[in-house]
């Protein structure tokens, strides 16, 4: 039902524009420091995880390096799939919602922000300067059984006021307001960069403003949609903050279970093979995922 | 916003930098470290502090009147577990006076990392170590030669008296169907596990697969009366979600004295099973670059009128002999929360244990907060 024609023109435009770019020395030196940081303290601390996740524990309590598989086999353990499970299915729920927030937000701020549209987006932006930890203290000051949610509700006799902290929707709610930021932005950088005549000419073929949405503005800012909805899933995944802070006695997370091991626990080499098999299954999900959206760009 | 301690923030926000430092801080063979003692310093002058506390575990004015009296400055930065604390010393980094639990006292005086504090340097010393005092020979550090007492404290349970009628005086408090839903358990391992201990008459420390297991399914059982596991005990009270707590004592009186409108909506009781106490000291650690000007603020924090400051500002108890009346005076109204001289002899405190019995607790633990 796509006309040919157009969907070419959506292909072409949603194609970045690439400016030459002239290498000189400064702009390697420039990108020397920013590569030296990576390999320092993001390659070799993964590398450090790694070897750990095969070393073991000494009575002490120092973590050695070794080649032992104890720490794998550990993990067949139906207590660890059970919280993997639990915390797909609130990552999953959160990237959905954020998708449901950030989409609208995104569409009023790039269509009709006009000469608002930075002041808008440093709106949404602003907050999240403030520490994650900080703002989910403040949400659980706002909506505890004595707050201020709590008290305007009690004093217009809505109710005896409702236990909103402590549940699985607090932590999922917690979660999307964390990370939706990331959504936002690439969604809106799409629709900003989306060429409008495009939608014009949709209204023209399509008629109603639902299917050109559908079938123009839709596919043209999946890239931003996608990418935001990666960037949401991922941390959300590995997040222990919002369970701790908002969750009840059944909400405990994937990565309360890791922190808990590397704390607690001491045994970082049982912790680091948990953060190395997670890192593998998330890298299995996200090829698959990469590839099906990108296949069925290509067939659109 | 309610009070919000920044040791409780932080502690539950610990991890990243911890385990970031730590990961320099790595033996690669299984060489044991020999305990030396290493000589105590004169208690003179010989340079600004370096100080490696909890964030806000002291009153500033304390600190600042410090400086003002010796003329050094106090070059201040905080941990927010004891793992992050043990890590950083272990990577090297290097300070002149850490605040351990005394558990920790036990493994850095193992290994040889902290340095013996000479009583006699001491011009307040008889305040801790008067004749009879339990800290003349501590449980954690003998003959208290490598540490000064600094709090004392236990774990109890508070309750907001206006929501729950029917206290016992046990642990099964823990359990109470009037506050279903609205009962927190401390989300943290020692204390967790101890509670379920001192219910079915273990010790405290225990390791034992049976025990633990038998522990493992008591607390299970508890789940579908708790709200959550938390260790925000002050703030789970004060917002309200709380109308029972499985808390410690500090932070109660914390609440009741600072934070609390009513004060009599509080109370706190240390169940008749037993109940954990467990106490902080001061170490100088063995490469501290100012041992000197740490041995007199160990000195500046031993007099009573800095004491009772401290007392007024942290709410915990100490052991300091002339401070004492004052913290039984704030904790008139609620004598559970003191501790006493009496009650530091008691099984019941957190020990240092091996690789295996932690990992073997922390299973258990695990099970219990995942299933």
């Amino acid at each position: 039902m796509d006309s040919p024609h157009l969907t070419a023109t959506l292909e072409r435009e949603a194609r970045p524009v690439r400016r030459p770019v002239r290498r000189t020395r400064l702009w390697d030196l420039l990108l020397a420091l920013p590569a030296a940081w990576i390999v320092v303290f993001f390659v070799s601390s993964m590398v450090i995880v790694v070897l750990l996740s095969f070393g073991r524990t000494q009575q002490d309590g120092q973590p050695v390096f070794g080649h032992r598989l104890t720490n794998y086999d550990a993990l067949w353990d139906e207590v660890y799939l059970r919280l993997f499970l639990r915390s797909l299915t609130y990552a999953v729920a959160t990237t959905l919602v954020c998708a449901l927030i950030a989409y609208p937000v995104a569409y009023v701020i790039a269509l009709y922000g006009g000469r608002f549209k930075n002041l808008l987006v440093a709106a949404i932006v602003v907050p999240f300067f403030a520490s994650y930890l900080i703002r989910m203290y403040a949400w659980s000051a706002m909506l505890g059984d004595d707050g201020v949610v709590n008290s305007v509700i009690r004093k217009a006799h809505l109710g005896g006021g409702v236990s909103f902290l402590n549940t699985p929707y607090a932590v999922v709610g917690g979660l999307v307001y964390g990370y939706v930021v990331y959504m936002i932005l690439p969604v809106y950088a799409a629709l900003e960069r989306m060429d409008r005549s495009l939608v014009e000419a949709g209204k023209d073929l399509y008629h109603s403003p639902l299917r050109t949405f559908w079938s123009v503005t839709l596919p043209a800012t999946r890239a931003g949609l996608f990418g935001g909805m990666l960037l949401v899933f991922l941390p959300a995944l590995g997040d222990f903050v919002s369970a701790q802070l908002l969750g009840g006695p059944d909400t405990y997370m994937i990565g309360n279970l890791i922190q808990q091991q590397f704390l607690e626990g001491q045994n970082w080499p049982l912790g680091s093979a948990m953060t190395v098999a997670m890192m593998i299954g998330l890298t299995v999900l996200m090829v698959g995922y990469l590839r099906a959206t990108t296949t069925r760009r290509r067939e659109a | 916003m309610t009070g919000l301690r920044r040791r409780t923030l932080l502690r539950s926000a610990a991890l990243g930098a911890a385990a970031a430092t730590a990961g320099c801080a790595y033996i690669p063979s299984d060489q044991q470290v020999h305990a030396t003692l290493k000589r105590s310093a004169k208690a003179k002058v010989d340079g600004d502090l370096v100080y490696f506390n909890w964030a806000d575990y002291l009153d500033p004015s304390v600190l600042k009147g410090f400086e003002k009296e010796y003329g050094v400055k106090i070059i201040q930065s905080n941990f927010d577990s004891m793992e992050g604390m043990y890590a950083k010393l272990q990577a090297g980094n290097q300070y002149d006076i850490v605040f351990p639990i005394a558990k920790w006292v036990v493994k850095l005086r193992q290994e040889g990392r902290l340095r013996a504090i000479d009583h006699a340097q001491l011009s307040n010393a008889d305040q801790v170590f008067y004749s009879g005092s339990y800290f003349n020979d501590p449980w954690y550090d003998r003959g208290s030669r490598a540490s000064v007492p600094f709090t004392v404290y236990k774990t109890g349970i508070a309750w907001r008296t206006d929501r729950v009628s029917a206290m016992t005086g046990s642990w099964r408090d823990l359990w109470n169907t009037e506050a279903t839903k609205h009962i927190f358990t401390l989300d943290d391992q020692d204390e967790a596990l101890a509670m379920g201990a001192l219910l079915l008459g273990y010790n405290v420390n225990t390791a034992k697969p049976k025990e633990l297991d038998a522990i493992t399914k008591l607390l299970i059982s508890q789940k579908k009366y708790l709200r959550a596991y938390s260790s925000d005990d002050v703030n789970d009270m004060a917002r309200g979600d709380a109308w029972i707590h499985h808390m410690w004592s500090g932070d109660f009186m914390y609440l009741r004295t600072d934070i609390a409108k009513y004060q009599k909506l509080y109370d706190f009781e240390a169940p008749k099973e037993g109940v954990p106490i467990n106490s902080d000291a001061y170490c100088i650690p063995a490469d501290a670059p100012h041992p000197g000007t740490a041995m007199l603020f160990i000195d500046w924090l031993l007099r009573p009128e800095n004491a009772i400051k401290n007392i007024d500002y942290l709410c915990y108890p100490f052991p300091v002999k002339d401070a004492v009346a004052h913290f039984e005076e704030l904790a008139k109204d609620v004598p559970a929360c003191n501790v006493d001289v009496t009650d530091l002899e008691n099984p019941n405190v957190f020990r240092l244990l091996s690789t295996d019995a932690v990992h073997r607790r922390t299973a258990a633990w695990t099970d219990i907060k995942a299933s």
